[in-house]
């Protein structure tokens, strides 16, 4: 499967402080991708390198098997992008900014855009700056769903809404995911967001993408494990992040179950407790 | 028509909370047989989860003989034999009473106690029944 985005080796430092270290990462078509990462961990960098809003220093990027930094104009406009912070020009109405955004592209759908106005309850003759952060982020929503893109990428898309302006976000995006074949990245700190929506996750930390799985696969796998067993059984737990011995036993969490391992605690009857772990646990276990 | 319970913080994934509840459901009767269950579409807006991880929930209740895809239907319950159908009710009671007993020996509690108060529980059920009649 050609993948909608490539990266390989991404470097970025800031001065003299190195933020992304020889990134790799494959994203392929009508994924929904979750990205975590501990403030100032690179995520709005990463995003922005994909879009050739930032610039690199090493490595290669490419998008729709394109180059990144040169897109040919029909693969710009099949890109959506919401960034963490506004940079429209707040002085224009949201009518008049909405016409000049229109202009770009061929593929824009004004029907979407009076759907999404009313539902969302915009003021559209209100000028930017007179919005409040909420009815922003919506509106930045709105320009970027409006050419109908196939491939999304929100930086933190949520985090100026309130529960009910998220979860109607997400309703949003859950349609576009089942009508089209579509493709998501967006980063987050709300891990329940990603585990409504996502099927994939990614967790940049130290510069690199130091996990990308299948969600549910990793909820399988990313568990914590009781070992009933004594000390001189010398039991050793495969793929252990974190472990601790008291006198019931061992406890730890893996990052991945080793099931032949597990059969052989079986055969020597040494029996093994699995708990699995929300999201939220498991990012923290995995950046510990 | 919410009549699926998800939590997706929990560290079950989502397509499987739905397969357990769905089993649940064809084995208790809820679903009855011949029945037309849900959309993906429709069970993935109500609960607003990703399509795909219904997909995969329906996709593995196929693969298990408890659902049949059927052309522009969608997924309706699979009629069965009852012995199968049988067979599979004690499986399920099978692992409850394994979750049971491995719950009980944390705690300390033998499985003759368990067996012992498993009695008395039906012992007590049977009381009641004749206290009515």
């Amino acid at each position: 499967m050609t993948c909608i985005v490539n990266v390989k080796g991404l470097t970025k430092s800031y001065k003299n402080q190195s933020v992304l270290k020889g990134l790799s990462w494959e994203i392929e078509p009508g994924d929904v991708v979750g990205l975590l990462g501990k403030n100032g961990a690179g995520k709005s960098t990463l995003l922005k390198s994909l879009l050739n809003i930032s610039d690199i220093d090493s490595g290669e990027i490419s998008i729709f098997g394109e180059q990144y930094n040169q897109l040919s104009s029909k693969n710009k406009a099949r890109i959506g992008y919401v960034p963490q912070e506004n940079d429209e020009i707040s002085w224009l109405s949201v009518n008049d900014l909405i016409n000049f955004r229109k202009q770009f592209y061929s593929t824009w759908s004004d029907e979407k855009v009076t759907e999404l106005i009313s539902r969302w309850e915009i003021d559209a003759t209100k000028k930017i700056a007179e919005l409040s952060p909420g009815q922003v982020q919506r509106v930045l929503i709105i320009l970027a769903l409006a050419p109908m893109p196939e491939l999304l990428i929100f930086d933190e898309p949520a985090a100026s809404l309130d529960p009910a302006g998220r979860r109607d976000f997400l309703k949003e995006i859950l349609t576009l995911v089942s009508d089209e074949n579509i493709t998501v990245i967006f980063s987050t700190h709300i891990t329940s967001d990603l585990e409504r929506i996502a099927n994939k996750v990614a967790i940049l930390d130290k510069g690199k993408i130091c996990y990308f799985n299948d969600l549910d696969i990793t909820k399988e796998s990313v568990v914590q494990l009781t070992v009933h067993c004594k000390k001189e059984q010398g039991i050793t737990i495969p793929y252990l992040l974190r472990g601790k011995l008291h006198s019931q036993g061992q406890y730890g969490v893996v990052s991945q179950l080793d099931q032949a391992w597990l059969a052989e605690m079986k055969e020597q009857a040494v029996e093994v407790t699995i708990n699995p772990m929300g999201l939220e646990d498991i990012f923290l276990e995995l950046t510990a | 028509m919410e009549q699926f319970i998800i939590s997706p913080s929990s560290g079950i994934p989502i397509y499987k909370q739905l397969y357990s509840q769905i089993e649940r459901m064809v084995l208790n009767g809820y679903f009855s047989v011949d029945q037309r269950l849900p959309s993906v579409r429709q069970v993935a807006s109500d609960l607003d989860v990703n399509p795909m991880t219904v997909s995969k929930a329906y996709g593995l209740l196929e693969e298990r003989g408890y659902l049949t895809r059927l052309r522009g239907k969608g997924m309706v319950v699979t009629a069965r034999d009852d012995e199968v159908l049988q067979q599979e009710k004690l499986t399920m009671l099978d692992e409850m009473i394994k979750e049971l007993l491995a719950q009980a020996k944390q705690m300390g509690i033998s499985d003759d106690k368990v067996v012992q108060m498993i009695n008395r529980n039906v012992a007590n059920k049977q009381d009641e029944t004749v206290g009515k009649e």
